[in-house]
């Protein structure tokens, strides 16, 4: 069983690069990907300095609930197939709400940006949610080591974040995303050593050789989760290119994903 | 059979590699069934006198002289690359030029630039130019070098038309900007060029044509098995499949 458990569709806000999300399943099929969970978040950052927040359009509460509605719309076009993340910005007081209506419409869990840092106060009632209801948080993530690239997500959270956060929250199912989506790699998992209940999704456009092999290394492979936040067929190369036995294939694969989706009894 | 025109033998400064030594290199070959691959030193990223990096390779490499394809690199502003290129060719066997303008301070389209590609091209020989060598996010504090532009590809290959090109690890060319009788190849390793989704390699064979196209994998930085599994889903003939996987490449190189 494969899933991936960290993907994106186009929805009204946003389109991401394809025709049609139907894609998304052929390539899936391709690849013997079983179940993709998805979200949306079509505004993805805060406006920068030298850029006007008026002309830069902060994600509106009504925006966010319209890219969690194209996520259930797919979820029941996709029926079987697509999961659903419900995407966030945990500055808004309405956001427990959107949470409560998302996952009683069936989704899985949490999708969060870089807006803010996964360890500001902010996340609190979110995480707490998290714990108590048993849902996973999909963040954001990266160590960018080049400075043009933090000017851009200076908000990003990096794996000495998560390794905080995992410190306050240790029952917190959190996981950082892409640890091929563009920073030092090795970095992130050293620090994530620290950090025994952080997942870490192998997604990204870098597939660097032997970085999955260290991920499983240092980590285990039961906090490696499949992922391809797009680029999938470099993301399947990724899993099959490591050294690892068939039972770490199968947990990275499919397996540890949904040890969480069971825990809510998904 | 598999011909990857992009691989790398010897030492990154920034990260460790797995699999960098030609015996090394041969036995990841063999675990993802790549028969042959084109080979440039690593090293000659950083060497002063790259030279010393082609000895290297040449010596490393005899003993797979049947599954390795050394290539030189060159650097038009260091002391006797002229020389050197001579006896690249003719004293060490070494059958093509990689370069690395992005390392060492010159621009294809420079007087520098010209006067190497010039000088190669004479010799017959294949120039590969890999636009990046590793992801800008990730780069060491001391790995300065820009990405070499699409634009400054497009304006070389154009410029130099009947030089015999493979552009590796690229991404963004447009192709409506090389003129049509051009000789180059592009390699697949780059991760945004995908088959399926997005379809970049299809819309790239669209526009080119399978006989532009060529599989590269970037190993020992990248894993290989990314390029093998995009050619094997593009839906097209096995014959162009063949022409990409090998044929292409073996062409340009006779």
């Amino acid at each position: 069983m494969r899933i991936d458990s960290h993907m994106h569709i186009n929805g009204r806000n946003i389109n991401w690069g394809w025709e049609h999300n139907d894609l998304i399943i052929e390539a899936a099929d391709k690849l013997g990907i079983d179940k993709l969970a998805v979200s949306i978040p079509a505004n993805r950052r805060f406006p920068m300095r030298d850029e006007n927040p008026f002309d830069y359009n902060i994600p509106t509460m009504d925006e966010i609930r319209q890219d969690n509605d194209d996520v259930l719309a797919a979820m029941n076009r996709y029926s079987g197939r697509i999961l659903g993340y419900c995407y966030v910005l945990p500055g808004y007081k309405e956001s427990i709400d959107e949470i409560d209506r998302c996952l009683d419409q069936g989704m899985i869990g949490i999708k969060v940006y870089n807006q803010y840092k996964i360890w500001d106060p902010v996340f609190y009632p979110i995480i707490e949610k998290s714990i108590k209801e048993k849902f996973p948080i999909l963040v954001h993530a990266g160590f960018a080591t080049s400075p043009e690239e933090w000017d851009f997500e200076p908000n990003m959270s990096h794996a000495a974040d998560f390794a905080y956060i995992s410190r306050l929250y240790p029952e917190a199912m959190i996981i950082e995303g892409h640890i091929g989506g563009g920073g030092d790699w090795e970095w992130a998992i050293k620090h994530l050593r620290e950090a025994p209940n952080i997942y870490l999704d192998t997604a990204g456009s870098v597939v660097d050789e032997g970085m999955i092999d260290m991920a499983v290394r240092e980590l285990g492979a039961e906090r490696l989760l499949f992922a391809t936040d797009m680029t999938m067929e470099s993301n399947v190369a990724k899993i099959m290119a490591a050294d690892l036995t068939d039972e770490q294939r199968n947990d990275i694969f499919g397996r540890n994903f949904q040890k969480i989706l069971d825990k809510r009894g998904l | 059979m598999l011909l990857d025109i992009n691989a790398y033998i010897g030492h990154w400064a920034f990260r460790q590699l797995r699999y960098n030594t030609a015996e090394k290199l041969v036995t990841l070959m063999d675990k993802f069934a790549i028969d042959k691959a084109i080979v440039a030193s690593i090293n000659a990223t950083l060497y002063k006198n790259v030279q010393s990096a082609n000895e290297e390779i040449a010596r490393e490499t005899k003993e797979y002289a049947d599954r390795l394809i050394p290539f030189a690199v060159l650097n038009p502003l260091y002391a006797g690359w002229e020389r050197d290129l001579i006896r690249c060719k003719e004293d060490l066997g070494l059958k093509g030029l990689r370069l690395y303008p992005q390392y060492h301070g010159y621009s294809l389209t420079d007087k520098n630039g010209l006067k190497i590609i010039d000088a190669a091209a004479e010799l017959g020989w294949v120039i590969q130019v890999p636009m990046t060598l590793v992801d800008r996010r990730q780069r060491h504090r001391w790995d300065l070098a820009e990405d070499i532009s699409p634009a400054e590809l497009e304006t070389i290959i154009s410029r130099r038309p009947n030089v015999k090109w493979m552009i590796l690890n690229s991404y963004g060319i447009d192709i409506e900007n090389l003129p049509s009788e051009a000789q180059y190849l592009i390699d697949i390793a780059n991760p945004y060029y995908q088959t399926l989704l997005r379809k970049e390699i299809p819309r790239l064979i669209n526009k080119a044509g399978t006989h532009h196209v060529a599989f590269g994998t970037d190993m020992p930085f990248r894993i290989p098995n990314a390029a093998i599994i995009k050619l094997e889903l593009l839906d097209i003939s096995e014959k162009d499949k063949d022409k990409i996987a090998w044929a292409n490449a073996e062409k340009m190189l006779k």
